[in-house]
């Protein structure tokens, strides 16, 4: 009978464990951004998430950057039908943009200054943090033109391939310092949003 | 005598005229929609046992992208994708079996060619899949590219056109290589994986099922390189137009949805929108549904239960399958792929 009391406790517990931490793995956005937390570098991508050498037609030359938010995909043409490609996390709904930029700057493990309208949403962000391992920036950082926006590494190997930053593409540490080396600054970056119905 | 004469010749060409009718009508079947319809489902012929593309299990439900393909039909006429029946064909038997009007479709990874259409009264309305021969190697070899093979040792099957393409894209390219071929593909595939040869070659989607049959398949990479034309295709019969242009408007109503950005799960706020080309697809606006024979809301009825191009793409073959096989050609002409569908207007 006690068994039975208990069995019946452990599975409310359980249900509620489960609704409270469902929503926050379902809906992403949730989670935030979570400085100074080290990176688990053991995380392994889902396999089209792993960088990797696909077909992929341009007119675009090669050399160019095309981020596809709704793929989450990052492809850095190569020319003849081909790109390499990387997983990538995306801005969150409300926070994924399109255009056509270039990279204005690189920086190695950057220092973190979030801009004032992400301090005004999650005022719990530091104002200042130096770059390292557990910056949410990553080991690399490449400036999109005059915007806020960056193509950066993570602390969050795990989020590659959600929805959940503010506006910025993600790549995980590894990526992220391939990627750095083969693209000066100048390179051409063209964001594609799925279409608006 | 005169009026006698004329008599004759009108009763001879109206003769004439009605035998040829009949002829006609035996040869050429005009009404695959009609009995369909009275049916009450859509006969579809498709492969055996193809993962990924054809499959059924052990409950006897068959599931894949052909399979899907043929629902979406159903789900255009009978706005039910369960009114279609599955029926199990063989390489050999199948145009005989689509000639023969045992199956309203074929929806069995056809390879569309000049000589299937000239030869067999066939036609092929649009292409669902592009196919193409690949490689598959080690993963530690590190090559990542087709045009860095020169000098491997290459397994086969003997007499297929696999092993003549081969033939061809080496010779193009300047390179040189060792043939292993073998008759049976598991033959193939044994002695690739017990490394008696560097590379593998055949169809890719083929690849990445074998792929799977290794012993340790993430050990093992498939070039992004497709180095022949496979296009894959639904067949109809010869000049039956109208069962021609739902077939060949259900695939475009698919890869046109997925390029509009309408989904299995947003279809109702597709319902909804005042973009021109999504009301046009959705029939909130127009009678293009109507025009085909079918209803209003026929590109819904696919989409809702079936899903667009991407979806039924993913779930089957890409990402959402075991098989995990990157878009490649089959992504949207407009993101690195070449499908492309004609607009509805």
């Amino acid at each position: 009978m006690i068994k039975f009391r208990q069995l019946i406790w452990i599975t409310i517990a359980s249900i509620g464990l489960a609704l409270s931490v469902a929503p926050g793995f379902a809906q992403q956005p949730d989670r935030g951004d979570e400085p100074g937390m080290i990176p688990d570098d053991s995380v392994e991508l889902a396999p089209e998430y792993q960088k990797q050498m696909v077909y992929y037609r341009s007119t675009e030359p090669a050399g160019t950057i095309i981020i596809s938010t709704a793929e989450r995909h990052l492809y850095l043409i190569q020319g003849n039908g081909r790109a390499l490609r990387y997983g990538i996390g995306v801005g969150r709904d409300g926070f994924q943009w399109q255009g056509m930029v270039s990279i204005t700057k690189k920086a190695e493990w950057p220092d973190w200054t979030p801009p004032p309208e992400m301090i005004a949403r999650q005022p719990y962000l530091p104002r200042f943090m130096a770059g390292g391992p557990g910056n949410p920036l990553g080991a690399r950082a490449m400036y999109l033109g005059a915007t806020v926006y960056r193509i950066h590494g993570t602390n969050q190997p795990d989020t590659i391939g959600t929805a959940i930053s503010s506006g910025c593409f993600r790549l995980v540490n590894a990526d992220v310092a391939d990627l750095y080396g083969r693209v000066p600054v100048g390179t051409k970056v063209i964001i594609r949003q799925k279409p608006e119905l | 005598m005169r009026t006698f004469r004329g008599g004759l010749l009108i009763g001879l060409v109206v003769a004439a005229a009605v035998a040829a009718a009949a002829i006609t009508y035996e040869r050429y079947d005009t009404k695959t929609l009609k009995r369909t319809v009275r049916r009450g489902e859509v006969l579809c012929g498709v492969n055996t046992g193809l993962p990924g593309f054809s499959i059924p299990d052990d409950k006897g439900n068959w599931s894949g992208f052909d399979v899907d393909f043929c629902r979406a039909v159903a789900a255009a006429i009978f706005d039910d994708p369960k009114k279609a029946k599955f029926i199990p064909l063989d390489a050999n038997e199948r145009f005989k079996e689509l000639q023969n009007r045992k199956v309203d479709i074929l929806s069995r990874n056809s390879t569309w060619s000049m000589s299937r259409e000239t030869n067999y009264d066939l036609y092929f309305p649009a292409v669902a899949y592009y196919d193409g021969e690949g490689f598959m190697l080690p993963r530690a070899k590190n090559i990542d590219s087709a045009l860095a093979l020169d000098g491997s040792k290459v397994c086969v099957q003997d007499n297929t056109t696999t092993k003549l393409n081969l033939s061809d894209y080496f010779r193009a390219n300047n390179m040189k290589y060792q043939e292993m071929k073998f008759e049976k593909l598991d033959d193939v595939v044994k002695a690739y994986d017990t490394g008696k040869c560097d590379v593998l070659t055949a169809d890719a989607s083929q690849l990445y099922a074998l792929r799977l049959n290794l012993a340790k398949p993430g050990d093992h990479v498939i070039l992004p390189d497709i180095i022949s034309k496979e296009p894959l295709a639904p067949v109809v019969r010869e000049r039956d137009d109208d069962w021609m242009l739902i077939v060949k408007w259900t695939l475009y109503a698919m890869i046109n949805a997925e390029e509009l950005g309408i989904t299995s799960q947003n279809i109702d706020e597709a319902l909804k929108s005042k973009k021109p080309d999504v009301m046009r697809l959705v029939g909130t606006e127009g009678t293009y549904g109507e025009d085909l024979g079918l209803t209003k809301d026929w590109a819904v009825r696919i989409i809702r239960h079936v899903g667009n191009y991407g979806e039924v793409y993913e779930r089957n073959v890409g990402s959402g399958s075991k098989l995990g096989i990157p878009r490649g050609l089959n992504q949207l002409w407009n993101a690195g792929g070449i499908q492309y569908a004609p607009p509805i207007r």
